[in-house]
């Protein structure tokens, strides 16, 4: 197969992607008073309503119109104010009335938009000069700056609708229902209230989709709908694409792609699928209608389902469910209830403290690290945002990992990191050193400076202590500094490091450097 | 000595509530008046004993202890087999349902359980209510009590016998299409369908759920006002999202003069090709019935309302095919032993489960709804829904009532209409107001001047004035000798008291 770059330089990829997310943040479910949990044992959470018993009828949610308000709102949708519920028909156990309750052409959120900024190596994917194509299939085109692109994705629609039941298949090579000697279906998860988000196809690249989830999810996060984990499937993500030849505007015929789990699934499944359906159509064939099925392990997708003709899910409206009318009151205190949108909070962080983009775009993603990261800068005094930044993001985190820790339950404080981030401004430690105070810093509890002194890695930045290294250094380096003169100047670096071993690691490297610099010049 | 079945629902509570007799005694005539009636009618499907002697015997209790008994404390009651109860089985007169018993009870019948009513039987009806005549039922014909060679109408036939014949004092009975009034006509007694969405539909199997609505039977309008204060005093019920919160009292305004009141005579209907000479003759003298007690009759029209039957076979088999999709039997029903996979487990379940008329309704449902035909039919269906509602609203902008027949015809003999499309006709005079949802109750005029059997005329008035539907309800029963008759071969056979 050729590589991907090979395949866009000829080909346009079309992509549009469904995402599911579950309202984990509710009690109750879409329909019924049972509890949302997923984590008890099976068929702990029923009723006759999520059982779908004769004579049960369904009374909806009303937190769950505020989530789903509110996610059209944080996505730049319009508000419905008049939709409805429909049934969708298909005889499966997994839905126990056979019908899903859902939404039909209005849903609660129409036309929204999320703009992406595509940057470093990833927006490579696009080729250059696709831009100006790009304009012409309806979506806002393309700016091109100095490390990447901005594009705006449009959303054609968020829904309401309810999720079905787990099915557990057991017997089967496949774990499907056809092979399987027995099937236990869990309707613990069946009518959990769930959201549909269906783009328009206006995505290009694998990392245009997979910048697009990454972005959708952090938004879901701020604003608190759901806990939006992949890998636990309560966001899960379907990704359509079909390719057609540059310049074309007819769509080609798309595949399905299901069971992903992570973004770079989403990222390298999509990758597969292109280059798969640039071999087939270049070696003359035709792309079937299908269902595929990504295995992240084989990094490639395998046929689930072909669609041989369009299901017909004789779609119609719930009669047991009034149409509803949300008022401008309704929807003024959903808005009212947003908070900060990770794109606001961003461009505060830049503007504020002159924060890097990508590092205000990862720092403005996930509410609780943002909320971490602002009161360590809070704590500083004065504030050292950008150095705070460095350490959250390239320190902390880290350790965070390392310890299976996140920011809401950090082992260090904030007021810590903020300490230690202004001893790597004042250049007191290095980025390396402040890592390995990190955990001092979880275990003892005291104040970095403190644990700076005590272990004496505080570094010498007086010139009056650092020159005479440099001198020495300098004095027993005859050749480099020849090197150095004639021009091959990345001798600096040995030098340095001859100063920091001579200085016993306690000199500063960058005003080795500095004067190193001075007296070579 | 009384008679159980000469006795209204008010005096069988103060009855009680005085110690005349007891709850249990109450129930054990209505227990009696079944083992000495119901082989020959077969009304009921089930008969509660212990249910209702459980209910009386603490009713009794209650009674002893000093406490205030509810308004129809020891009121016997049957309630139609597509209603939930626990303790029994809800099957829908269908194979389907055979052995199914629901974890839960309706709304409607704990309803009437908390005003007092005994829980005596369920009754027969046609499968899954899609019929005009009880015989569609996978359990049995049920007989009219006036003439055993016919039917007693449906699909609530069994409620409406057991009425009639004097084995329960209330019944509960459901209507899509005229399933309370049309077999309260051929039975003689009184059958209410309350505007839709004031009674709950939460615990009742659903058919057409835009269509059903619940309603009481009784022998007198009286009996029928009460059931309706048991029904809706609670007001709305939180587990049916389409009820609505309606409580008032029934008896408050029941005796009030009809003088000066305008009822609305329309000729389309009176005149309606099919109509029998007596019905008309009956119907025309119920108009006369209050323009002696000082109502105005006013010639209306309603346009469109000839679209009714249309829309209706259109709506209701969408929601039936959708309502009855559930059963497959997966988790309960029937289900068909040793098949090898779900899809040949759900289609035989289905074929053998169903009988002919549900899948009839379920197969033109389903075709209905399939693309390309949704758009032509379906569409088309809800316009005409919402004309002939701006019809209705339109009519009672000029009259307080409309007048007009039930059923254009007395009760027919079993075996008698077989042609689908020919019973489906039975309910042309009842079908327009579950499409426009407005309440319409039908009220026994005595028996017909050639057939001898029960004839009637049909009420309707405004959406949520059901009330004042009883008011001119009860003025029409004034002017007839129906009031509180069982039908005479039953009358009087056990249920002493």
């Amino acid at each position: 197969m050729k590589s991907l770059e090979e395949v866009l330089r000829d080909w346009e990829a079309v992509i549009g992607l469904e995402v599911h997310t579950e309202l984990t943040t509710l009690t109750t479910k879409m329909f019924c008073g049972c509890e949302l949990s997923h984590a008890d044992e099976p068929n702990a959470h029923v009723c006759p309503v999520c059982l779908g018993l004769p004579g049960a009828l369904p009374v909806p949610n009303r937190e769950a119109i505020r989530s789903i308000v509110k996610a059209g709102l944080a996505t730049g949708c319009e508000i419905e104010k008049r939709s409805m519920f429909y049934r969708k028909h298909y005889f499966y156990p997994d839905m126990a009335k056979n019908f899903q309750t859902t939404q039909g052409p209005v849903a609660f959120c129409m036309h929204g938009r999320l703009d992406l900024g595509v940057r470093g190596q990833g927006a490579s994917e696009l080729p250059d000069g696709a831009a100006a194509e790009r304009a012409g299939d309806g979506s806002v085109p393309v700016t091109r700056g100095e490390d990447g692109y901005e594009v705006p994705i449009r959303i054609l629609r968020i829904h309401m609708e309810e999720d079905a039941a787990k099915m557990n298949h057991l017997g089967g090579a496949e774990g499907r229902i056809t092979e399987a000697a027995e099937s236990l279906i869990d309707y613990n998860r069946c009518g959990t209230p769930l959201i549909e988000l269906v783009t328009e196809p206006d995505l290009r690249t694998p990392e245009e989709a997979r910048l697009f989830m990454e972005k959708l999810r952090r938004i879901f996060l701020t604003i608190g709908i759901s806990d939006c984990s992949l890998e636990s499937g309560s966001m899960r993500c379907d990704g359509n694409v079909s390719l057609r030849r540059k310049g074309e505007t007819e769509l080609g015929t798309k595949t399905e792609l299901k069971n992903i789990n992570s973004f770079k699934s989403l990222h390298d499944g999509l990758e597969y699928e292109i280059r798969r359906q640039a071999e087939v159509l270049e070696e003359g064939g035709t792309v079937r209608q299908e269902t595929r099925h990504f295995e992240p392990g084989r990094k490639r997708t395998v046929v689930m389902r072909v669609k041989e003709t369009a299901d017909d899910y004789r779609l119609f409206p719930d009669p047991d469910l009034a149409p509803f009318d949300l008022s401008d009151g309704f929807i003024e205190s959903c808005r009212a209830e947003l908070p900060e949108l990770p794109d606001a909070k961003r461009d505060r962080y830049m503007a504020a403290w002159g924060l890097r983009a990508e590092d205000a775009e990862t720092l403005a993603g996930e509410p609780a690290l943002a909320a971490f990261f602002e009161a360590a800068v809070a704590a500083g005094e004065p504030a050292h945002a950008q150095a705070t930044a460095n350490l959250v993001l390239n320190g902390v985190m880290g350790f965070w990992n390392a310890e299976g820790a996140g920011p809401a339950e950090s082992p260090v404080s904030p007021e810590q990191v903020a300490s230690l981030a202004a001893l790597v401004a004042a250049d007191a430690v290095t980025s390396a050193q402040a890592r390995e105070v990190l955990p001092i810093c979880a275990e003892t509890g005291d104040d970095p400076a403190k644990i700076v002194d005590e272990r004496g890695m505080r570094q010498v930045t007086d010139d009056d202590a650092l020159l005479p290294v440099v001198e020495a250094v300098l004095a027993r380096c005859p050749d480099q500094v020849r090197q150095y003169r004639e021009g091959n100047v990345k001798v600096i670096g040995f030098l340095v490091g001859q100063c920091m071993r001579e200085s016993k690691g306690k000199g500063n490297p960058k005003r080795f450097n500095e004067l190193l610099r001075e007296r070579l010049s | 000595m009384s008679l159980l079945d000469e006795l209204s629902a008010r005096q069988i509570a103060s009855g009680v509530q005085a110690g005349e007799f007891s709850a249990e005694e109450v129930c054990r005539a209505s227990l009696d008046a079944i083992a000495s009636r119901d082989a020959e009618l077969h009304a009921c499907l089930q008969v509660l004993e212990e249910l209702a002697l459980a209910k009386a015997r603490e009713l009794d209790r209650d009674r002893a202890a000093g406490r205030a008994l509810p308004p129809l404390a020891g009121v016997p009651l049957a309630v139609k087999d597509n209603m939930n109860l626990i303790g029994s089985r809800t099957t829908c007169g269908s194979r389907m349902l055979e052995d199914y018993e629901s974890p839960y009870t309706a709304t409607c019948v704990q309803r009437m359980l908390d005003a007092g009513c005994l829980p005596i039987a369920k009754t027969n009806m046609d499968e899954f209510a899609f019929g005009s005549s009880t015989e569609t039922s996978h359990f049995g014909k049920t007989a009219n009590p006036w003439d055993a060679e016919r039917v007693p109408g449906g699909s609530s036939g069994g409620s409406a016998a057991a009425v009639a014949a004097g084995e329960v004092t209330l019944a509960l009975g459901s209507d899509t299409g005229g399933s309370i009034r049309q077999p309260a006509a051929f039975c003689g007694v009184v059958g209410l369908k309350p505007t839709y969405g004031a009674v709950s539909r939460y615990g009742v199997v659903a058919f057409g759920s835009s269509l059903d609505q619940v309603g009481p039977f009784g022998r007198r309008v009286e009996d029928v006002a009460l059931a309706m204060n048991a029904l809706l005093g609670e007001g709305h019920d939180p587990m049916d999202a389409t009820s609505q919160d309606c409580p008032v009292d029934f008896l408050e305004h029941l005796e009030d003069p009809v003088e000066g009141l305008r009822v609305g005579i329309i000729a389309d209907f009176i005149d309606a090709e099919g109509l029998s000479g007596e019905v008309r003759s009956a119907v025309l003298g119920a108009a006369e019935a209050l323009a002696d007690q000082g109502a105005e009759l006013v010639d209306v029209s309603l346009p469109n309302v000839a679209d009714s039957i249309s829309a209706y076979y259109v709506i209701g088999p969408c929601e039936a095919f959708s309502n009855l999709a559930r059963f497959d039997g997966v988790r309960y029903g029937y289900q068909e032993p040793g098949c090898a996979t779900l899809a040949e487990q759900s289609a035989k379940s289905r074929a053998h489960g169903f009988g002919a008329e549900a899948k009839r309704r379920q197969m033109l449902g389903a075709y209905l709804l399939s693309s390309g035909v949704y758009e032509r039919y379906y569409h088309k269906a809800q316009k005409a829904r919402t004309l002939i509602t701006k019809s209705y609203e339109r009519a009672f902008e000029e009259v307080d009532v409309l007048l007009l027949p039930s059923s254009p015809r007395t009760a027919f003999k079993f075996g008698e209409i077989s042609d689908p499309t020919q019973m489906y006709l039975s309910d042309m005079f009842t079908i327009s107001s579950n499409i426009a949802g407005n309440g319409s109750v039908s009220v026994p005029l005595g028996l017909g001047e050639d057939s001898g059997l029960p004839v009637a005329v049909q009420l309707q008035g405004p959406a949520f004035k059901d009330r004042r539907l009883l008011t001119f309800a009860r003025a029409v029963e004034r002017g007839f000798e129906a009031e509180g008759r069982v039908a005479p071969a039953f009358a009087g056979k056990g249920g002493e008291l």
